[in-house]
């Protein structure tokens, strides 16, 4: 094989490959990253939530503490707490959907 | 609209669209490229290449248009193949040539025969073959993809192109 055959062969242009799924593909990737900063805030968001709302719980419990609640003085605001945190959840999964 | 136009879009704006009409414009030749570093691993070159423009998506805003938006993405490019291949285990062997990856019905044998002897070069010969033969960039600018002087682009391209002859004169 001479230079100019060498030449010519690896001078062959590369295969064409399709755009259509690989693009898709790409701008799903792109939008996931460009959603990253506000998914962190919300998530940030829904962890200061939970702890304001368990914290209000607690000082409502405790104010109203005259009267015994016994167990129930962390399982209310547990529950609360647990339910607004499914809730902020389903938000942020339906949101990214 | 040229590359320059839609860079400046996709600069300025953060226009997505800008930035995909980019992508579709150079992705045949950033996945060609990749193909052939991973020797015909199309999973593995269009996670490269996905990841290739992602990052070129996050830093678009540091290209300064001093060489080209192509030779740009083909140092992203070939440096996230390198990144890769360093974390390859150092006794794991380099895959052979895929079998199934020459191009559908119509790779001609010359074709499979060219990309299995391409398949026992190193990745830096590679590279430099294919960026200066198969998508015709300068020498100069085939050194800037690869970050590497412009002799040593030279010499892996010399060494690349005899071991070329001589595997395809001799294929065992």
């Amino acid at each position: 094989m001479n230079d100019a055959e060498l030449d010519a062969l690896l001078a062959q242009p590369l295969p064409d490959m399709d755009a259509a799924d690989f693009s898709v593909a790409l701008m799903e990737r792109i939008a996931q990253h460009e959603a990253r900063p506000a998914r962190i805030l919300s998530w940030i968001s829904a962890g200061l939530m939970v702890v304001l709302i368990f914290a209000a719980c607690v000082f409502g419990a405790s104010s109203f503490g005259r009267v015994d609640l016994g167990a129930q003085n962390v399982a209310i605001p547990t529950t609360l707490s647990f339910l607004t945190f499914l809730l902020c959840y389903v938000v942020t999964r339906s949101a990214r959907e | 609209m040229d590359d320059s136009a839609l860079v400046e879009r996709a600069v300025g704006t953060r226009d997505v669209a800008a930035f995909s009409q980019l992508a579709r414009l150079h992705q045949s030749r950033v996945r060609g490229l990749l193909l052939r570093l991973t020797r015909g691993n199309h999973a593995a070159a269009d996670d490269l290449a996905q990841e290739t423009f992602l990052e070129a998506w996050r830093g678009i805003a540091n290209f300064r248009g001093e060489s080209s938006f192509s030779t740009w993405l083909y140092r992203i490019a070939y440096s996230r193949f390198l990144m890769q291949a360093r974390k390859r285990k150092p006794d794991e062997p380099l895959d052979d040539w895929h079998e199934s990856a020459p191009s559908g019905e119509s790779a001609t044998q010359a074709r499979i025969d060219l990309e299995r002897a391409f398949a026992r070069l190193s990745p830096p010969e590679s590279a430099a073959l294919t960026l200066c033969f198969a998508l015709g960039l300068s020498n100069s600018e085939a050194a800037a993809a690869m970050d590497v002087p412009l002799g040593t682009l030279k010499s892996h391209v010399l060494r690349g192109r005899e071991k070329i002859r001589s595997i395809l004169g001799d294929p065992s």
